[in-house]
């Protein structure tokens, strides 16, 4: 075939041009250490990167997520296992005051010492994280949850506000226990009422009284409370709050159950003809209404005025502390259940973002050997062009006339 | 004898003269572009009869012919009209896949970022450093958009201007052909066989140039007079007649130009998308890719905007305030309007607009609507689809697209045409209207507080907040404890009722109703007649265990500096599905976009390089019929200067011959 001489030049020029662009594309590819630079290079590829780099981001973010987490449930467990330590102490606090041989002093000192546990509690209760803000306060922060009025009574004033962070796609975790969750709904050591002893000759006391049978526990037709009144020979009435009868009198042995409304009662001791109960609904006891009846017990003294009466008290009061004392460990066991989700999440976020990675650089990251490979194929494709173009420029029948 | 043989000696040296100048030619002309090698055709002299025999009379230069293929050079022009218009497409796409690939790492990177302090605000939603640096963030997601969009505007402006440039270019080169015409047909002369081979070289060239930017179609007449065609036929020139293309303002978009022929008659437009060559590369770029490209980001932004300000709408600040908008409101009315483009040739008074309805249905594509005398007919440019909208006079439209098409003021008249582009400006005019990072709706306004005696799986949600201000004080005041109790009445029927503590049971309670298993109810709140504020959604199986124990939750008052859920929700919406349907997050949706343009760059780039091996086809056979070759000349050379050297000895002959004539009869 004829060339032209222009065709000839046009070519190799074409040649050395192409060549060159193909060495400037291989060194870019190997100086990013990339294949794909950009969508054109590989669209399915950058498609396919474009999700590995958001779920990556996502478990970023979850990883951030699941160390705030760790940090504030670490911190409610360190409070509630320091409320638990108080409780303990408090607990030996109230066991020792009820030894015969103590003096009113003694009574007195021991009652400023749970005074001191109280205090204690309330710093705890009204801990604060590091931004400032108060952490058993559900969600009103910046406001002290835990206020001690004259009468030493203690008012709840957050919310419920659970504050949840996502951990994983579909996990969220707390990380807060709002207060009253943690201190104020402590459940009723005897069920779901508290016993108020009108008369109690006997020094019996109320076991358990529960709603059994939530449908048919009917306080709109008989209102709390309800009056337990025994009369001779041992016969027992019970009276809802409107003095309507809701057990017939009849009589009573000895640890029996007594049934109505839903509701069941037991008692313990043998009641006297006189002795005399009010129940009232009160599912929950705060733990510092709780701390408040153990230093007012103690505070009555070595010569209560109703010595039966008196000795009950300390006997339901020892019981609802104990109460709190597990309740406080509920509480931390709570935070390190969640922990424990928190650390399991955490490996599968480490397990899946390995496999996300690797994916990624997969698509992404450049196969050194192969590149380099090809970056010195076509090096050498460039060379033998510039090498047979300036052995054949010189053919030129010119140069031998 | 002699004599006769000066003039064969003399005739041959005339023609190896003519043979050497032509070759000569041809040497010099090796690097002229265009130029078609020529060739001098020597043919021999008539005979002189002599005592009975025809004696040779040496020889002549009949003409000076280019080698000239027509065939392989119509090929050429078709292939480089195919090259033209796939390098400039190829060049333009592979532009906008990097400014895309860029820009879009650098837009997901901000969302990523805004998304990070916004999760941040979700874990500590007091902190107002936190909230500064989601609004900052939020900014700088508005600023790479708008930069995006100027790059956008950019590449259509600087399009738009080669646009400009190729036309004139064309309008100069009718011209140049339009005189070389006028040349050859005063340089025709019947009575010579030879041609104006460099005129018509040059004009060849001219030709080719414009096969550059638009298809070309010649035609020669018996003058050798060219008549070209650009297009599907458009006479660009007339014999002598030069046409000129000029670039008008288009309509309804002034920035999408259009192409006009003018003549002494008048004025015609042409399709430029139709042309071929580099010219219809750049008008498809800029109609097309650029412009559905620009509708992405648009809608991006738009999407963004919307789900972020009706995320934050929910929730409450930390004054206890709802939430304003994040970013410009998507319905703002300087959007509304800039979404329709009426045609300039409309003669009718309506001014319209176009409202957003559901960012999640909305296309990039753009809608014609068309006035026909009584109805309003919309058609969806991308698939021609049609839909009547029904009669004028409305107001509004609802369109199955997530718009609505707003009349505003005036009305139309027949044949009125309005161009809808749903997502127009939105990235442009994209803002961060929010200036104090205390404005952030953190705080979620309500929650439920299921009972801790509830035995089934049975669940209360509140949904659909739209007043959060007015569900806060709902929940407060009069309606403090506002309780829903469910149990299951019949099998597979739950009764709900809803009431506050002041007014329980068997009050009347302030709504009431039943749900079957599987389904839900949704109750609005407060009750009609009030506007809703909120609604809450009952679902599962909330049995109860019986008619005085029911499922029992508690809505109240969330409000809290330290509530952070509906940051919580916000940041969520990083991994929901919003776009095409509710189909991709905002980051897939870029990924696809880029991904798109990226597949039609690569697409473009492996046509342009066909185009490419085509046309160096095409100019090669060319070549090798009409280029010079260096050594074919040089071998000519040498022929023909040995040609001459012969020619001259045949002269120096006959003189000796001559001069033994004289010697003898001296």
């Amino acid at each position: 075939m004829r060339i032209s001489t222009a065709q000839f030049y046009f070519q190799n020029s074409q040649q050395l041009t192409n060549k060159q662009s193909s060495v400037n594309e291989q060194v870019n590819y190997l100086s990013s250490g990339k294949r794909v630079l950009t969508a054109k290079d590989d669209a399915v590829a950058f498609g396919t990167l474009a999700g590995y780099k958001d779920e990556l981001a996502n478990i970023d973010k979850y990883q951030r997520n699941i160390t705030q987490a760790e940090n504030r449930n670490s911190l409610q467990d360190i409070s509630f296992a320091n409320a638990e330590d108080l409780m303990q102490e408090l607990k030996q606090v109230f066991i020792q005051a009820n030894n015969g041989t103590l003096s009113d002093a003694d009574l007195s000192s021991l009652a400023d010492q749970a005074g001191n546990t109280l205090s204690q509690l309330l710093d705890i209760a009204n801990s604060k994280d590091e931004t400032g803000g108060y952490i058993f306060a559900g969600y009103q922060t910046n406001t002290e949850p835990f206020a001690i009025q004259p009468d030493k009574s203690v008012n709840y004033q957050g919310d419920s506000g659970v504050r949840e962070l996502q951990i994983a796609k579909n996990v969220s975790v707390a990380t807060n226990q709002p207060g009253d969750v943690a201190f104020v709904n402590i459940p009723n050591e005897i069920g779901d009422f508290s016993a108020n002893y009108v008369n109690n000759l006997s020094g019996f006391s109320v076991n358990n009284a529960t709603i059994i049978d939530p449908s048919s526990y009917d306080p709109a037709s008989n209102p709390p409370d309800y009056k337990f009144s025994f009369s001779a020979p041992n016969d027992l009435t019970v009276t809802d709050g409107n003095g309507v009868v809701v057990v017939p009198t009849a009589a009573y042995t000895a640890g029996q159950t007594i049934a109505f409304n839903g509701i069941e009662v037991q008692l313990s001791g043998n009641p006297l003809p006189g002795d005399e109960v009010d129940i009232t609904p009160e599912q929950n006891i705060s733990i510092f209404e709780t701390i408040k009846s153990a230093i007012a017990w103690m505070e009555v003294g070595t010569a209560p005025a109703d010595a039966v009466k008196h000795g009950v008290e300390y006997a339901e009061t020892l019981s609802q502390l104990d109460q709190a004392l597990n309740h406080m460990t509920t509480r931390r066991s709570d935070a390190g259940i969640r922990l424990q989700l928190i650390d399991s999440q955490e490996s599968n976020h480490a397990d899946a973002q390995l496999n996300l990675a690797s994916g990624k650089s997969n698509i992404e990251d450049l196969d050194f050997a192969k590149a380099v490979a090809t970056f010195e194929q076509s090096k050498v494709a460039l060379q033998a062009a510039q090498q047979s173009f300036v052995q054949v420029k010189d053919l030129n029948l010119f140069n031998y006339i | 004898m002699s004599i006769n043989l000066y003039q064969t000696g003399v005739s041959g040296l005339l023609a190896a003269q003519q043979q050497l100048a032509t070759t000569g030619n041809n040497i010099a002309n090796v690097n002229t572009e265009g130029y078609n090698r020529q060739r001098a055709e020597q043919n021999a002299s008539a005979g002189i009869v002599n005592g009975g025999n025809y004696i040779g009379a040496g020889t002549y230069v009949q003409d000076i012919t280019r080698i000239y293929d027509q065939f392989s050079y119509k090929e050429q022009l078709l292939s480089q009209s195919k090259l033209g218009n796939a390098e400039s497409l190829s060049a333009n796409l592979s532009q906008l896949n990097d400014i895309m690939s860029f820009s879009g790492e650098a837009i997901s990177g901000s969302i990523d970022r805004f998304y990070q302090a916004m999760n941040g605000i979700a874990d500590n939603p007091s902190d107002l450093g936190l909230r500064n640096i989601a609004l900052s963030q939020a900014e700088i997601i508005a600023s790479d958009f708008n930069s995006l969009n100027a790059n956008f505007d950019q590449l259509e402006k600087s399009t738009n201007g080669e646009i400009e440039q190729i036309v004139s270019k064309i309008s100069q080169i009718s011209y140049e052909i339009a005189k070389i015409n006028d040349q050859v047909l005063q340089n025709n002369d019947l009575t010579v066989a030879g041609q104006p081979n460099d005129l018509l070289d040059k004009r060849d060239q001219l030709v080719s140039q414009l096969g550059e930017y638009t298809s070309v179609n010649t035609i020669q007449d018996a003058n050798g007079v060219m008549t070209v065609m650009i297009g599907n036929g458009a006479t660009l020139v007339a014999g002598i007649t030069a046409l000129s293309v000029s670039v008008q303002a288009g309509s309804p978009d002034p920035l999408q130009t259009q192409l006009q022929l003018n003549s002494r008659n008048g004025q015609v437009a042409i399709n430029g998308a139709k042309l071929g060559g580099s010219l219809a590369a750049k008008i498809e770029y800029r109609d097309e890719h650029l412009l559905e490209a620009r509708s992405e980001i648009n809608r991006l932004a738009m999407a963004i905007s919307e789900t972020l300000n009706q995320a934050q709408a929910q929730g409450l600040d930390l004054d206890g305030q709802q939430g304003r908008g994040l970013f410009t409101d998507i319905n703002s009315a300087a959007l509304q309007a800039s979404r329709v483009l009426a045609s300039n040739n409309n003669s009718g008074t309506l001014s319209a607009n176009v409202s957003i309805s559901d960012v999640s249905l909305v296309p990039t594509n753009e809608f014609d609507i068309k006035y026909d005398g009584t109805d309003y007919i919309m058609t969806n440019m991308t698939d021609g689809s049609v839909t009547n909208l029904g009669a004028a006079g409305a107001g509004t439209y609802t369109t199955a697209f997530g718009f609505e098409f707003n009349e505003a003021s005036g009305a139309p008249n027949t044949d009125d045409r309005f161009t809808i582009r749903p997502t127009e400006n939105s990235a442009s005019l994209m803002k961060v209207t929010l200036t104090d990072g205390k404005g952030i709706a953190a705080s979620s306004a309500v929650s439920v507080n299921a009972n801790s005696n509830n035995v089934s799986d049975g669940a209360v949600n509140i949904i659909n907040v739209t007043d959060p201000v007015t569900a806060r004080a709902y929940t407060e005041g009069t309606n403090a404890k506002l309780t829903v109790d469910v149990y299951e009445s019949a099998p597979g029927t739950f009764d709900y009722r809803v009431y506050d503590a002041a007014n329980p049971p068997p009050a009347p309670v302030l709504s009431s109703g039943s749900f079957a298993a599987g389904a839900s109810a949704v109750i609005d709140m407060p009750p009609a007649p009030a506007p809703v504020a909120f609604q809450i959604e009952i679902s599962g199986a909330p049995v109860g265990q019986g008619t005085l124990a029911r499922e029992k939750f508690t809505i109240s008052d969330a409000f809290g500096p330290g509530n952070g859920s509906n940051a919580g929700f916000i940041a969520g919406t990083q991994e929901q599905a919003i776009l095409a349907g509710g189909r991709q997050t905002f980051s897939q949706g870029l990924a696809v976009t880029t991904a798109d343009i990226g597949s039609k760059a690569s697409s473009a780039e492996l046509v342009a390089n066909t185009a490419q091996a085509l046309f160096t086809q095409a100019y090669n056979r060319n070549q090798s019929t009409s280029g010079v070759n260096l050594d074919e000349e040089a071998a000519n050379m040498i022929k023909f200067q040995q040609a001459y050297q012969a020619s001259s000895r045949i002269i120096s002959v006959a003189n000796t011959i001559f001069d033994t004539l004289l010697a003898a009869v001296r």
